[in-house]
């Protein structure tokens, strides 16, 4: 009886707005396909914290304020090795300190007025000076107003990398007269958060209808939007569900779009759903500690070498499902500077026994600690310990599990008190530079117990990588630095999961970004 | 003189209201209980809420470090810190939390009415079945009605929620299309003008029609998920509760005096059988405000329950704080409402 007074209930309720708005979308599918193209569903397990790109940080506010704003540089498509012109052009100098940046003509924000070299520098300065997640991203860069269509970047040190970092949609342009009329400053007191969750104030293809972090974004077209691309879907709803869930909802019609799902649950899709699966940027590695303090196990060279050896990745690859790949280095494959597959490391059975015999351990149990409720593009990080668990048991070396949630566990690692550790590095931006951190005396590096001057070898590649150049000798140099790390470095790097992203065959350009995983405004319909 | 009108008041003229204010006065003093529990279990956690609220190159930095300890005040001494929440908690603030960046006052005012929409459902519900089935199965003890009944309520008791909930949303949203997607309002619509924050009360109110049709049709779902389980519990104790009152001399002799059926168990069963069967009403519907949180994980509903997960895997301190404030209050309220109610049914009871 519930069921069909229900069902009488949904059945009304499609009617009367099929009548009402001649817009459907809804799940009872009775709707055509040339009305649906108008509303676009998709659905996202959320991680969102804020709409305000200067203070967001998560993947899903980068998704939110890529569609809602414009960058001075951007990317195209799914290709994050150059840099393409976006609100401006970029020129850097000789030593990679100073960068003109010169804005396009013809940009206007979602009130009309035109984008201006003050914007560009109230909103740079805003990230810096708020303090909030993003901020490092402009760490030591000062940005000037040269005239009204060219501002001055300069950069403390050389920093080849600045370049990449410019399209995260953190350091979008907003409206600064609508946000300064709102609260906006460009320190500690600004206030005008409240006002960019209710509102957007960009340039970008929509504009922010509402906002609700726990369970829906909805977007809608931008009429004043100046780029070439006018986006297909008038209005984009953007969902919290649980991935289980979404598997179900792409299925059924009630959404567009799945960008959650696990190498296991997308490969059962049924017809009419097209799956995108590519490795993502992110890299899961194990660290063991160099600290003798910490452990005087994993801080043996000859122990380090036989983990390495000892581990058998592509079980790891096919554990980790469809799309994965093993991360030859520790710069995800596609960035500049990636190491080829005859650069990684390999299942070595004898060696590892060798290696083992050399390092003098004698069946020790060494404390392997993880964030157990992570769960990274489908692969869950407990699985995966066990894995490598029994991995290990195979060469003889006994490992204990120690999870913990990761809001308890981050502090271990942050302190560098773990043995052994599993996590994984999502790059700041797409650029090898943010892996220096994984040199001696590196922000992970001193996580793994290795201060400067642990390794000269490490340390000098890192250097001469650090310096720059042009993108040639910038692979060549990074490459270098990678192996080096693989042959010494307390690192292991392990898989780099796939990403999935599911969706209805009626939608074209689903492309998989590093940095705003989708670009919705880039969706089509056929 | 005072003193003397306040004991006539207190003896004579309204000893009601005199419980009343007792009650809530210790109710007050359990809410302050409540707060000081939550917040030194929250704190004994180890870990540090900056890891988990910055990212991992922004905690990295002294500069953002530091500002993020002083804006939530987690620079302080804890007795500081407590004693700043207790003093805010006076003036109606709850604090700001660093997972949404909104004061708490504001996400619980959206999570309460999104669950308190299913709970509500899900108890009237549950009353009303678990009643009729624990009273049936009562009435034909070691029949196979009863037995059937037992089955199914002991099924509906131990099946987890969790997996009830996608293999109903699987069969009546994919398999039969009969239910809507999950979420509380289909994509197309907009959410109506906040009231109550009940997506189907506000629609009412703003007459919208049809988005009030979609929001039940969205409410359907979680609240049979969590109507099965509460079903379970009652019918079990409405059937022990109803047999221990069927064997009583005043049923018998009501009985023997020749009354009619339904007289005998509206008037003197149900009637007696009242008291134990409020008690459990009270406590289920505290755990159904509390406890939804994988059916509102499954069903993309944005209530209490996600909103405590969300708070607590973040080590977001005034959500926790915040969270387990409203469900103190609402048990502290239950139990409350329960007590008033049993001199309604039970004249014993009453106070004289």
């Amino acid at each position: 009886m519930v069921s069909h007074r229900s069902r009488t209930a949904f059945a009304i309720g499609a009617a009367a707005v099929t009548v009402a708005l001649l817009v459907t979308g809804c799940s009872a599918g009775s709707s055509s396909s040339s009305t649906k193209s108008s509303t676009i569903v998709i659905d996202r397990v959320f991680d969102l914290k804020t709409a305000d790109p200067s203070r967001q940080y998560e993947p899903t506010g980068a998704i939110v304020d890529k569609a809602l704003y414009e960058t001075l540089l951007t990317f195209s498509g799914s290709d994050v090795s150059k840099t393409v012109p976006g609100l401006a052009t970029v020129e850097a100098s000789a030593d990679s300190k100073t960068f003109t940046v010169t804005l396009g003509d013809g940009h206007v924000f979602s009130d009309g007025s035109p984008v201006t070299a003050d914007d560009v520098v109230f909103s740079l300065n805003r990230v810096i000076g708020m303090k909030g997640n993003p901020s490092f991203l402009l760490s030591g860069v000062t940005v000037t107003k040269k005239d009204d269509k060219t501002v001055i970047l300069t950069s403390a040190t050389s920093n080849p990398a600045l370049p990449f970092i410019l399209p995260n949609p953190s350091l979008s342009i907003l409206n600064s007269k609508v946000v300064i009329a709102n609260g906006g400053t460009t320190d500690e007191k600004d206030s005008a958060e409240a006002y960019l969750n209710a509102n957007s104030a960009g340039s970008g293809p929509y504009v922010l209808d509402t906002l609700d972090l726990t369970s829906q974004v909805v977007l809608t077209t931008n009429p004043k939007y100046s780029g070439d691309d006018k986006p297909t879907y008038s209005r984009v709803v953007l969902r919290n569900v649980e991935s289980a869930t979404q598997k179900i909802n792409i299925e059924g019609g009630d959404s567009q779009v799945a960008l959650d799902l696990s190498g296991d649950q997308a490969s059962g899709l049924g017809s009419g759903i097209t799956v995108a699966s590519t490795p993502s940027a992110n890299v899961i590695f194990l660290l063991l500690n160099q600290n003798s303090k910490v452990s005087t196990i994993t801080s043996n060279p000859d122990f380090v070498s036989a983990v390495k050896k000892s581990i058998n990745y592509d079980d790891l690859v096919s554990l980790a499902g469809k799309g994965a790949a093993q991360a030859n280095g520790i710069v995800p494959s596609m960035f500049l500077g990636a190491l080829g597959s005859a650069d990684k490391t390999t299942y070595d059975k004898t060696g590892a026994a060798a290696d083992l015999a050399a390092s003098g351990y004698k069946g020790e149990k060494v404390t392997l600690s993880f964030p157990s409720d992570i769960s990274l593009n489908g692969v869950e990080f407990t699985v995966l310990a066990q894995r490598i668990q029994s991995q290990l048991k195979d060469a003889g070396i006994t490992v204990d599990l120690a999870p913990a949630p990761v809001a308890t566990e981050f502090a271990a690692y942050r302190d560098g008190k773990e043995a052994l550790g599993l996590w994984y590095w999502g790059p700041d931006f797409p650029d090898p530079s943010n892996y220096l951190e994984f040199a001696p005396g590196g922000v992970v590096g001193l996580r793994a117990g290795w201060p400067e001057g642990s390794d000269a070898t490490v340390t000098a590649a890192a250097t001469a990588a650090r310096a720059g150049g042009s993108n040639d000798e910038r692979a060549t140099q990074f490459t270098t630095y990678q192996k080096a790390l693989n042959a010494t470095g307390p690192f292991i790097p392990l898989v780099q999961p796939a990403n999935n992203i599911a969706s209805a065959s009626s939608v074209t350009g689903v492309e998989y970004n590093a940095v705003w995983t989708i670009d919705i405004a880039a969706l089509g319909s056929k | 003189m005072r003193p003397a009108r306040a004991t006539r008041a207190g003896r004579t003229g309204h000893p009601f209201a005199r419980y009343l204010i007792q009650r809530i006065l210790t109710s007050l003093l359990l809410v302050v209980g409540v707060t000081l529990v939550t917040f030194t279990l929250t704190n004994l956690v180890p870990g540090d809420p900056v890891a988990a609220a910055l990212g991992q190159h922004a905690a990295e930095d002294p500069a953002i470090v530091a500002s993020f300890r002083a804006h939530y005040g987690v620079d302080q001494p804890l007795v500081v810190q407590y004693f700043t929440y207790l003093g805010n908690l006076v003036h109606g603030d709850l604090g700001e939390s660093p997972t949404t960046h909104h004061p708490v006052l504001e996400d619980l005012q959206v999570a309460v009415p999104a669950t308190l929409e299913i709970a509500i459902g899900a108890i009237v519900l549950s009353v009303i079945i678990g009643v009729v089935l624990g009273t049936l199965a009562a009435y034909r003890r070691g029949k196979v009605t009863d037995h059937v009944l037992r089955v199914v309520s002991l099924l509906g008791l131990s099946v987890p929620t969790f997996w009830l909930a996608l293999v109903l949303y699987y069969v009546f949203f994919f398999k039969l299309h009969i239910a809507p997607g999950s979420g509380r309002l289909s994509a197309i619509y907009a959410a109506p003008p906040t009231v109550t924050g009940m997506t189907t009360v506000d629609a009412l109110l703003a007459g919208q029609w049809d988005v009030f049709l979609d929001a039940s049709a969205h409410l359907f779902l979680p609240v049979l998920v969590l109507t099965l389980y509460t079903v379970g519990l009652l019918t079990r104790f409405v059937r022990t509760a109803v047999l221990e009152i069927l064997d009583m001399d005043y049923v018998r002799a009501a009985r023997a005096k020749g009354l009619p059926g339904r007289t005998v168990v509206w008037s003197y069963v149900l009637r007696g059988a009242s008291i134990p069967v409020l008690t459990i009403v009270g406590l289920a519907f505290g755990s159904l405000l509390s406890g939804t949180v994988l059916v509102e994980s499954v069903f993309s509903w944005p209530g209490l329950g996600s909103y405590a997960f969300k708070a607590a895997s973040n080590l977001d301190l005034p959500g926790i704080m915040g969270v387990g404030l409203v469900i103190g209050i609402i048990y502290l309220g239950t139990n409350l409402i329960v007590d008033l109610l049993y001199s309604v049914v039970d004249p014993r009871v009453r106070l004289a």
